[in-house]
């Protein structure tokens, strides 16, 4: 389960103007002039403990929260609030591992997973989180006809069934050790049955709300507008219980808005994507503090024809090494981001961390390479052709990453052609085979739910992926895919999913551009939300809390 | 006063009508599909996305959808279900009116009172005033409104720190604290062209014979302005801000996005990008129906203003 970065999609042309015109920040006060950091255990997944407690802060998502149904939530916004309202089953650390959640996920076999529910969690109403609560959230969560995004999440499972008040048995078709993954987030999330059944199709809406067990709950919210959380106070898990009092969550569209708000006080935190304004907030110490964390977030182009040239795997490689990464993370991540020496992010690493990072290790370093790329091309008898590349010139990261696909092309005699679309149209080429038709590839910000880089893969080289969009399909990636996912030992599962990374980067079924870093601001009156991808899947706001120097 | 009401009522139901054919024609020639923007481009199995194209009658014919839409609206003020907000269009307009409502207010009220009075003054007093103003609102009449918010926000926000820089505040006082850099935003470049019309309007009246004959026959001033002066030239004058004022609600999207503000226009530019296609139809008409009435309102005006415009009368 990988998705579509549709922050970016969301801004439209008039947003990148207005930041133009803000774009008052002194240039390079703050920014590194060196290329990106390649070390990626440099990156911590946490900021310092807080405090104290603290009131009422504002959190700006970049729209309104549409839903809050966890079986319908994908995007930032959606995500960011219900990881601060439900638990799941498994709970996503900062640093990606997952660990117990509300259960205890167990394989007595390969084919069975027992999920075995703690004493003590609760609801928000009091009523004590059982098995049946737990088996009507997974089956609705399954159900294709349920409205949810995440049925194919739960293909493998043959049956669910309740064995006793704290137990729920999963039997499995063919062994699969990436449910539990998914279980740390979105489908794993447990809602009380009795609520959810009384509210029917308009449980997660204004209307319907939600009862789940988490460390906030819904204190008000109107159809489109902000949404406030108010803190549980009677939350079960003692140790994690909020220590901030109330979070209003505000859809915070424009980038030189979020600047301003800030710096006024207005905001107190977000996680955005690829701020254009982050150099001038980094250099209001006093207001804000920005941290740099490990996300599960990579930076690439999309291969979505194999007919074309690009179907020659050396047209790929060459047009791989001649890209100038370094430039192209200073200019559109301003350094918060590292080369990529494999498709997916570090940040990914939830287990076999030791594994990963030696594969990480091995691998070179993508540095352009014009005498190696001309070669290749030549091989491919392939000097003048030409690629066409989906974009739209109204997101500035996707132009910025099409250009440099040009500049790469041009350096090794491919031409490369665009097909240009609006922003709100740009989507589509995910989704629709005719917006696609005679384009070789297109750029994407892509990520899975959860800290595994085969959860990424899976969508993109697996014949069935969501995201395999010219049947790529490659013998032995597909093998070591499918030997991972019937692993249960953790290091193991690790040597294959690298071992699947390394022919990815070999193949290239899509040409990584930046493993790129979560970017977390918080007023300097706050501290201790991950600086991490977890806010997406685990919990987070719960973390926060007032700093030592705080008013 | 009965005819000129009817057939403003008609004019605005054809109005409304055509435009609502128009948008909702538009949407659905428009590329791109509202369940692939739902889902984020994931692949749902089969039954999922039947079910959800069910809910959202996305596989009706053209005309059927419009017919049904229409009715629900005509009969029971049912604008439809928005797809990204998960609940009635009726809700979300009704959640975002007022802020818009708001603003365009005080931003036209701005217009008023100081685009008038500023170009009467203007216009009144030859000298370095009057050159003053004039070369201050040949600069402003050029400025944007995302140019203006973006100035405002950088000076009185961020830097003095007088006012908010996002948000909508909350009772009266609040609301319009949080609502005076968005509404300056707003007016800004409409205000200098109303000052340069009025300016121009009272200096042409002041110059006609009867007005002329007025202060030869030593009619006091104050008075000869009121009644010859001001009267005549508020024909012209009524009529730049009555289109300004109608013009402020579309301009409303980009001032609500720069201040962050719960509003129509801001809700307008987000239902567009997410393609949900129900709420940018409500929301067009809500803004067409608002155009219309402004309209009328003008007409009526022109009415009071001029005996020789009657109100029944056809030249608009």
């Amino acid at each position: 389960m990988t998705r579509v970065n549709l922050a970016g999609a969301a801004a439209i042309a008039l947003a990148a103007l207005t930041v133009a015109a803000c774009g008052k920040a002194a240039p390079g006060t703050t920014s590194q002039s060196s290329a990106a950091p390649s070390a990626s255990s440099a990156l911590s997944p946490t900021t310092p403990a807080p405090s104290g407690e603290a009131g009422k802060i504002t959190w700006a998502t970049y729209r309104d929260v549409g839903t809050i149904d966890p079986i319908q939530a994908f995007d930032y916004p959606e995500n960011t609030v219900i990881t601060t309202l439900c638990d799941s089953l498994a709970r996503q650390a900062p640093d990606g591992s997952i660990g117990p959640g509300l259960a205890t996920l167990t394989h007595p076999d390969d084919k069975t997973l027992v999920i075995t529910l703690k004493d003590g969690p609760t609801f928000w109403d009091g009523k004590p989180v059982t098995a049946d609560d737990v088996l009507f959230s997974l089956k609705r969560a399954a159900d294709p006809k349920g409205g949810g995004f995440y049925p194919a999440v739960f293909t493998r499972v043959a049956s669910m069934t309740k064995t006793s008040d704290k137990v729920v048995t999963v039997k499995l078709k063919q062994p699969d050790f990436w449910l539990d993954g998914e279980l740390s987030q979105m489908p794993g999330v447990v809602l009380e049955k009795a609520y959810g059944e009384s509210k029917g199709r308009k449980l997660g809406t204004p209307q319907g709300g939600l009862m789940c067990s988490g460390p906030f709950k819904v204190g008000s919210w109107k159809t489109g507008s902000t949404l406030n959380a108010v803190r549980n106070d009677d939350y079960w898990d003692a140790a994690n219980k909020a220590k901030v009092a109330e979070i209003d969550f505000r859809g915070v569209p424009d980038d030189s808005s979020l600047t301003s708000g800030f710096l006024t006080g207005g905001i107190d935190g977000s996680y955005p994507q690829g701020l254009s304004t982050i150099d001038q907030l980094r250099a209001a110490k006093d207001k804000v503090t920005v941290s740099n964390g490990p996300s599960f977030a990579s930076d690439a182009i999309v291969i979505s024809s194999l007919k074309g040239a690009l179907g020659d795997v050396r047209v790929r490689q060459a047009l791989s090494l001649a890209i100038d990464r370094k430039a192209y993370i200073q200019n559109v991540y301003h350094g918060d981001a590292q080369l990529p020496r494999t498709l997916a992010n570090p940040g990914t690493w939830g287990y076999g961390k030791d594994v990963f990072q030696a594969d990480w290790n091995k691998q070179p370093e993508p540095t352009q390479n014009l005498a190696k790329a001309k070669q290749l091309m030549k091989q491919a008898n392939a000097a003048g052709k030409t690629i066409t590349l989906g974009m739209t010139s109204e997101v500035q990261q996707l132009a910025t990453a099409a250009n440099a696909i040009r500049s790469a092309g041009d350096a090794i005699g491919l031409k490369v052609k665009f097909k240009a679309v609006s922003a709100q149209n740009f989507i589509n080429f995910f989704t629709d085979p005719k917006a696609r038709e005679g384009v070789d590839g297109f750029p994407t910000v892509n990520y899975p739910d959860y800290a595994d880089p085969a959860a990424f893969y899976n969508t993109i080289v697996m014949p069935d992926g969501s995201q395999n969009y010219d049947a790529f399909d490659d013998a032995q990636i597909t093998k070591a895919m499918n030997d991972a996912r019937s692993t249960g030992d953790p290091a193991q599962r690790a040597k294959f999913v690298a071992q699947a990374g390394d022919r990815i980067m070999q193949q290239l079924p899509w040409i990584p551009m930046a493993a790129i870093n979560t970017v977390l601001i918080t007023s300097s009156k706050l501290t201790g939300a991950p600086a991490s991808f977890t806010f997406m899947g685990g919990p987070w706001a719960n973390l926060l809390g007032a700093t030592g120097n705080g008013s | 006063m009965g005819a000129f009401v009817a057939r403003r009522t008609a004019m605005l139901v054809a109005a409304l009508l055509v435009s609502s054919f128009v948008i909702f024609g538009s949407l659905d020639l428009a590329p791109g599909d509202p369940l692939s923007a739902l889902t984020g481009g994931r692949t749902l199995p089969p039954e999922a996305v039947a079910q959800l194209r069910a809910q959202y009658h996305l596989d009706d014919p053209f005309l059927v959808r419009y017919v049904d839409w229409l009715g629900n609206a005509v009969l029971h003020a049912d604008l439809g279900t928005s797809i990204a907000f998960r609940g009635s269009v009726v809700s979300v307009i009704a959640a975002r009116a007022g802020v818009t409502l708001s603003l365009v207010a005080y931003a036209g009220l701005l217009i008023i009172v100081f685009g008038v009075g500023l170009g009467v003054l203007s216009g009144l007093r030859r000298g370095a005033l009057d050159t003053g103003i004039v070369a201050s609102t040949s600069v402003l009449a050029a400025v944007p409104s995302f140019v203006a918010a973006i100035v405002l926000l950088s000076i009185f926000s961020v830097n003095l720190g007088w006012f908010p820089a996002l948000g909508a505040g909350q009772g009266f006082a609040d609301r319009i604290w949080h609502l005076t850099l968005p509404a300056i935003a707003l007016a800004l470049s409409a205000m200098a062209i109303v000052v340069r019309v009025t300016r121009v309007a009272v200096r042409t009246e002041m110059g006609r014979e009867h007005v002329q004959t007025a202060v030869s026959r030593g009619i006091p001033y104050p008075l000869m302005i009121r009644r010859h002066v001001l009267r005549n030239a508020a024909i012209p004058v009524t009529t730049v801000v009555g289109i300004t004022i109608t013009s402020l609600i579309a301009l409303s999207a980009v001032v609500e996005r720069a201040f962050s503000l719960d509003g129509l226009g801001a809700a307008l530019v987000q239902a567009a990008l997410s393609k949900d296609f129900a709420v940018v139809q409500g929301i067009s008409l809500v803004f067409v129906t608002a155009f219309v009435f402004a309209n009328v309102l003008v007409d009526v005006l022109y009415a009071f203003l001029d005996p020789r415009v009657a109100m029944g009368s056809r030249a608009t």
